[in-house]
Formats: structure tokens, sequence, C-alpha cells
């Protein structure tokens, strides 16, 4: 059985414009497949309907086997589904500490009895999260700023840790909203290495990658999809649609 | 030495209400105008338990609790739908609708007449009359609130709440659902309203609809404000400059005939000064929007 992401004829008009028009797209677990495609193409306004920001008019959203086209985000994200905003939307008033912590509760640990029900658990999980947040800032190279608050970082710094912050969700679909732009070469090589580290450690977890660097998804995808004008224009491997004619013209201006 | 344990005792029952309310304003990032509400729920409940069914203050306040928590529930389930500007203007309206319910619904709560000679409250058989006895009562009551709010505030549960905050697309994404989040917030400040409210009510033993206005609500706001939002120590300190200002200003020697206006006028431009001086608070980090 196939598992992963499955969109099935997705439609979404917002103020009389069909922004995502007629999509249809499958991707798989255990790879990195990139969407592309012009400024304003409709590939955020796609992951806002897969996280259930927005509701499609028409559609439906399979994951792992479930519709989860109605759900609401928080119950879409409860699923395994982790996103990487465009804008960032990192905690501002909260530290680069806590901005990753807030990602390693569940719902039950949140709830405001269980520090008075499970207080010896809470200690204990308290205890053990400590060190995994510090990998991830590690990791981003924001471990000696763990007591700033993320609004003062620069928007780089705050790009690595919102990459920190969703990575230590633990999420089995990850959407990726151009991860590497403002980020150094250093970092994107790093990146983009524990993108790869993902899918081939677990292969049950799936990456969409929206990118307009094109080296970083020729370098981690094997497959892209290309999408222009609300539709998908095209699907295949990546150098075979990097290659194409149109996608030349229209996107890359060659 | 009355008048400063007066001043104590009404320090700590704000204080009981400003960490309450904190929960809301300063971790859900919510402008409730209407925290006077539960604020008089609470006295009102226990009162008329004690009065008409005849109960003691424990239980009376107890009970006082459940009632204003039901009542949070069921007014925070449509006013959270709400964000930004239009929860302010919602709760606002809240605020003027139960008001003018205590003021009217002369029947239950004697309108505008108020309730006079509340029984002093009697706690394991000893009832309390002296204003120590008031100050330790109110002493132990904060210090229970204080230590279940703070545990409250260190728990993923503040933090949930503070993520929620910052950026609420961001935290639902997380998994982080607003609603039931923001109505557990709701839900406990009001509990420790309510609280504040029965130890008002038994301390004054007496109470009309006047204490429990939308001017009430927006002191109880101002004082966080002024103090600053989210964190450990603003509550405190907005509550004390809150109460101890228009009491220092009185020292000013002013004329009589215009004191009390002077006052007001003086008390109204520390706080504008204040705001441009400090926007987050006296002792705040984050700035409530
Ligand atoms: N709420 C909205 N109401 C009306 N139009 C919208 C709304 N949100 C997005 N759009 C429009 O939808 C189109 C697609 O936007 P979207 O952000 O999905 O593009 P994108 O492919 O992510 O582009 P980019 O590469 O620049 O990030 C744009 O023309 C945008 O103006
Ligand atoms: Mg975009």
């Amino acid at each position: 059985m196939m598992e992963g992401l499955k969109i099935k004829r997705v439609s979404k008009t917002l103020n009389g414009i069909r922004i995502v028009d007629d999509v249809t797209a499958t991707f798989l677990p255990g790879r990195i497949t990139a969407l592309i495609g012009p400024n304003g193409a409709g590939k955020t306004t796609l992951f806002h309907l897969i996280t259930g920001e927005l509701k499609a008019d028409s559609g439906e959203i399979v994951y792992k086997g479930d519709d989860i086209s109605k759900l609401k985000p928080y119950i879409i994200a409860r699923r395994g589904v982790g996103r990487l905003f465009q804008d960032v939307r990192v905690f501002d008033n909260l530290t680069v500490f806590d901005n990753v912590a807030s990602a390693c509760f569940d719902q039950e640990v949140e709830s405001p009895w269980y520090p008075f029900v499970k207080c010896s658990h809470l200690k204990r999980k308290i205890r053990e999260i400590k060190d995994v947040i510090y990998s991830y800032l590690n990791f981003v190279g924001l471990s000696d700023m763990d007591n700033i608050y993320a609004g003062a970082l620069s928007y780089g710094q705050q790009k690595l840790l919102a990459i920190a912050r969703l990575l230590a969700g633990g999420y089995s679909l990850l959407l990726l909203d151009e991860p590497t732009a403002g980020l150094n070469p250093v970092m994107i090589k790093k990146v983009l290495e524990i993108l790869e580290r993902i899918v081939e450690e677990d292969k049950g977890k799936t990456i969409i990658l929206v990118e307009h660097n094109m080296s970083a998804v020729t370098e981690v995808a094997d497959w892209v999809y290309f999408m222009n004008e609300g539709k998908i224009a095209f699907f295949g491997r990546t150098d075979h649609v990097l290659g194409d004619k149109e996608v030349r013209e229209i996107y890359l201006g060659m | 030495m009355n008048y400063i344990l007066h001043l104590l005792i009404m320090i700590g029952i704000y204080l009981v209400l400003s960490y309450g309310l904190n929960l809301v304003v300063g971790f859900g990032g919510l402008l409730s105008l209407c925290y006077a509400v539960f604020y008089g729920i609470g006295a009102y409940a226990s009162t008329l338990l004690m009065v008409k069914v005849g109960i003691s203050f424990i239980p009376a306040v107890l009970l006082g609790i459940v009632i204003a928590a039901i009542f949070a529930f069921l007014i925070g389930v449509p006013a959270l739908r709400f964000r930004g500007d239009s929860f302010v203007l919602v709760t606002l309206g809240i605020q003027m609708i139960v008001f003018t319910i205590l003021y009217n619904w002369v029947d239950l709560t004697r309108g505008p007449y108020g309730i006079p000679g509340i029984p002093r409250p009697v706690v394991a058989g000893y009832e309390i009359t002296s204003l120590y006895e008031y100050l330790i009562l109110v002493g132990v009551i904060l210090l229970f609130s204080l230590s279940v709010l703070f545990i409250l505030y260190n728990a993923p549960f503040g933090l949930a709440l503070k993520a929620l905050r910052d950026d609420e697309m961001a935290a639902e994404g997380l998994g982080k659902s607003p609603v039931h989040m923001f109505l557990y917030a709701f839900v406990i400040s009001a509990v420790f309203a309510s609280t504040a409210g029965s130890l008002y009510a038994a301390y004054v033993t007496y109470i009309d609809p006047t204490s429990f206005t939308l001017d009430e609500s927006i002191f109880l706001l101002a004082i966080l404000l002024v103090g600053g939002a989210g964190n450990r120590i603003g509550p405190f300190v907005g509550t004390v400059f809150m109460i101890l200002l228009p009491e220092a200003l009185r020292f000013l020697g002013l004329p009589d005939t215009v004191a009390p206006n002077v006052r007001q006028m003086i008390y109204g431009l520390t706080l504008i000064v204040l705001m441009f001086l400090r926007p987050q608070g006296l002792a705040g980090e984050y700035r409530v929007k």
C-alpha cells in the first residue's frame, strides 16, 4: 500500500481568482519531492490547503489514507503534518530555547491539569527534552543564543530557528516553503543534508520542498512538480522538468 | 495602622485578581474587558449562598468558583471566536450585559440597594473579625493562588498559551488548539476572580453592582498594562502601583475643593506618561497589542 500525501483535483478560489486550479499530485514517502513555479503560482496556497489554514472548494487531500481536507489545522498537525512557513513565523516574545520547546509537548502534557496530576512525569519529560532541544539548536548553530528572544534574531537566524522547531516536532510530512532562502551557503548545505538524512533514515517520512533555489532542488529532489497559474503544468524527474523548454521559458528565463 | 492593614488587604485581593487575569491577557494576549464579571459573580454567588442558603464561608467560596467557572465557559465559547479588537468589543458587551442584570434583577441581587450585613467568614469554627485576621486569610489564599498559578505559568500549558499569543497560525501548526487553550485560560482566570470576589464581599460585608462595572474591568486591565503582562513580577508591580498611587496623591495637601479632581488628573496623566516611557509596562518584557 502506498501512503504519503495524495492531492486529488483540489481547487481554491479567492476573491474570484482561481489560485489553485484542479491540482492532482502524489507525494511519496521516503523521498524529497520539489514543488517549483513562478511567484504567485499558488505553491504557498497549496500548502495552506494541505495544513487546513484554507479549505479547498473541491477535491480531496488524503494523508496516510484519510481525507484531511476538512479537518482543523491543529488536528492535521497532530496527524503528523508539519510546516516551515515562507514568512518564518517564530514566536517573537519567546526565547530561542522556548521556541523549540513549544514543539516538543503533546496536548496531554499541555493540558492545565497535567503539572498537578503528573508532576513527576513532567519533571522527567522536561529533563529529557532539554537535551533534544539543545541538539537541534546545536545543529542550526543557535545553542549559545538559547536565552535571546526570537524577535531579536536576524531573518536568517529566525529561519534556522523555525527549522529547528519543525525538526523537533518529529513530523512525518514536512512542507518546506523556501527553507534555503536567506541562509548562507554553509547552512544551506547543512539543511539539505539533514533533509536527505530524514528521508533516508525513515522511509515513512515525506518531504515537499518549495524552492526557487534550483541548485538545492537538483541536489536533493529526484522528482519535481512544476506549478504555473494554479495548475500543475509538469511532473517528472528533476533533470527532465528543468530541461523542459516551456519550464525554461516561463520560469528559468532561459 | 488600620489604614495600612486595609491597603495590604486590598492589595492582596487585587493580586489574586491580576495574577489570574495575567493568564488571559499576558499569556493568551487577549485583552478582556469583562474580568470584573467573574469578580462580581464570585462576590454575589458566595454572598447569596451564605445569606439566603445559610452555608458557611469556605463551601460558599468553592461553590462560587464552580458557578463562575460555568459562566466563564458559557461566555468564553462565543467570545473566543473573536480576536484582537473584536474580542475587546465582545467582552465589553458582556460586561455591560452582566452589570445590567446585577443591577436590575432586584429579587435576586437587591440591585442598586446592594446586600448589606454579609456575615463575617468563619473558617474552621473561628470567626474572622479583626483586620489582622483578614490579612492572614487573604495572605493564605493569595499564597495558595500564586502557587497554583506559577505552576501553570511555568508548565507546557503556559508555554503553549504564549506560543498561541505570539503567532496563532504557527502554534496551531504545531498542534495546539487555540479554542481549547484559550478557553482553559479564560475559565481558570475566572476561578481566581471569583475567589477574590468572595474575599472582597466577606471583607467589606457589603456589595452592590457598582463594584463590578466596566470601570473595574478597565482598572484590572490597566494593572497589567502598567505592571507588565506575561511574567511573574508584572502583576505585582502593577497592583502595588495602581493601588498605592491614588493613596499617595492624597498626601499632596491639595485644597479640599479641588483635591479629588486634581488627583484623578494626576493619576490619568501618570498612566499616559508611563505608556510613553515604558509601553511594555514597568516590569514587562512583552508588549500587549
Ligand atoms: N487571501 C488571498 N486573497 C486573494 N488572493 C490571494 C490570497 N492569498 C494569495 N492570493 C494570491 O494567490 C496567488 C498565489 O499566491 P501564493 O502565495 O500561493 O504563490 P506562491 O507560488 O507561493 O508564490 P511565491 O513563489 O512568490 O511565494 C497570488 O497571486 C496571490 O496574490
Ligand atoms: Mg510562496
